[in-house]
């Protein structure tokens, strides 16, 4: 059994949903981190891994992997005892499936949208309408959990890892509001208490919140 | 291979229940001709050789949002599948589904463990950078009567040929030496995206290969050709500039 490495950074809420399915398996592995502010991800060793150039990145025993989404599926498919983080029954697979792209697209262009500006250009001035497209992702993440307690039905899935840390930095802009989101607020709380949840997610998120929270940001 | 392939022009109402008797149900894609994704599951529908019901959902009158389809979609995105009473969203998850369901065998979404997830990850790929860079040009000529297109979502644009190039650079699919649904994805995609952008064959000249590769497959005259012909002639016709 060869060594696992996780190619990433903290900030990074998909290097983070790795952690959190890592942890959830139980798994030992190496986590190398790619200071991405140096351009290390551009250098000729990292793009050996990952030509893509993004994080996080996999390495198992010799195999390459990039995409957050397609690593956590192949952790658990290939290290869980069994199938609750990924089911394998053709409909609860499709709906996690689902869960996953909308995360990639919806999820991931809201916060982006947000979060670019300020990292690369020191911009803390966030249009109305970037507000209002993460205001409509938490109401269909609220409608998803209207189905059950957990993103993707009533059990834990790698779908609410993926949501869990991308919220987690989102929420500094716009807070759940628990009397429109219910369901969002209690699972954010659910998730919370997960026993290895602090570990990846919690601790490993905090500079990259304490930056985003490091200037006042004015909805224009 | 021929399916039946009824296309009908309103949506009536259908519910996610499952079915009470044991008939084998329908297969049901909601969807728009000028969509990617729904155009990527036609490829699939098609290389299955499965038949299907193609509703057309006129979102120019709001029929997604609509009751009947919020009922099946509360998400109210195209394509929408309704499988025997499962409804599903999101083309990935749609194609990745029929392919499990229906193949004959598992070659266009391998069960293979690292095969898969390559797959995988070429899927989020097109979801995460593909789409949403073709969404960028296409959005405000559809929605905002805007046919000015920023040099840097052009740019942008280039970046995923190069990409798409250096994929393919490692077999003549872009998940491998083998066709997969990724394929369809990125192939529905970038086929209407050329409107904006030629793919450049001495730049990037595998990527010119693979999509004439694409082109070649028997069905995709019917699944996305003769669809996605119009949409770059409708395209064209807006006489945009890039600014």
């Amino acid at each position: 059994m060869g060594k696992l490495t996780l190619y990433g950074i903290d900030g990074s809420p998909p290097v983070r949903s790795v952690l959190l399915t890592l942890k959830a398996l139980g798994l030992d592995f190496e986590y190398k981190i790619v200071n991405l502010r140096e351009g290390e991800h551009l250098k000729p060793e990292f793009l050996k891994i990952n030509p893509l150039h993004t994080v996080p990145a996999l390495e198992d025993d010799g195999f390459y992997l990039s995409d957050s989404h397609a690593i956590n599926s192949y952790l658990v498919s290939k290290y869980g005892k069994d199938d609750s983080l990924y089911p394998k029954d053709l409909q609860k697979k499709a709906i996690v499936d689902q869960r996953l792209h909308y995360d990639s697209s919806a999820v991931t262009s809201a916060g982006l949208a947000i979060i670019r500006p300020i990292i690369f250009q020191d911009n803390w001035e966030i249009a109305q309408a970037k507000i209002d497209a993460l205001d409509a992702v938490y109401k269909n993440l609220n409608l998803f959990l209207e189905k059950g307690d957990y993103l993707a039905g009533n059990n834990l899935t790698i779908v609410d890892f993926h949501l869990a840390a991308a919220l987690t930095g989102l929420v500094v802009f716009l807070a759940v509001d628990s009397t429109k989101y219910p369901k969002l607020a209690e699972w954010i709380e659910r998730v919370k208490k997960l026993p290895y949840y602090e570990e990846a997610n919690g601790t490993a998120a905090a500079p990259f919140v304490a930056l985003l929270k490091s200037k006042n940001f004015t909805i224009v | 291979m021929m399916n039946k392939i009824k296309i009908s022009g309103n949506s009536s109402a259908v519910s996610c229940k499952p079915r009470e008797n044991n008939e084998m149900g329908k297969l049901t894609l909601y969807g728009i001709d000028r969509s990617p994704p729904v155009r990527s599951v036609l490829l699939t529908l098609h290389a299955l050789g499965v038949e299907f019901e193609f509703k057309i959902v006129n979102m120019k009158e709001k029929e997604h949002l609509k009751p009947e389809f919020l009922k099946i979609n509360p998400l109210h995105t195209v394509p929408t599948l309704v499988d025997d009473g499962f409804c599903l969203s999101d083309s990935h998850a749609i194609n990745s589904y029929l392919v499990s369901k229906y193949g004959k065998d598992d070659a266009l979404y391998p069960k293979e463990l690292q095969k898969r997830a390559i797959v995988d990850q070429r899927l989020h790929y097109d979801s995460s950078v593909v789409g949403p860079t073709g969404k960028a040009i296409v959005f405000p000529i559809l929605h905002l009567n805007n046919t000015q297109i920023p040099q840097a979502r052009i740019d942008a644009l280039e970046g995923v040929y190069k990409n798409l190039n250096l994929i393919l650079e490692s077999g003549d699919y872009l998940a491998g030496n083998d066709l997969t649904i990724a394929d369809f994805h990125v192939a529905a995609g970038v086929t209407g995206f050329v409107a904006f952008l030629e793919v450049d064959a001495s730049k990037y000249p595998k990527l010119a290969d693979w999509i004439q590769r694409i082109k070649e497959l028997p069905y995709y005259e019917e699944a996305n050709g003769t669809r996605v012909a119009q949409i770059v002639e409708f395209f064209k016709s807006t006489n945009f500039t890039i600014v």
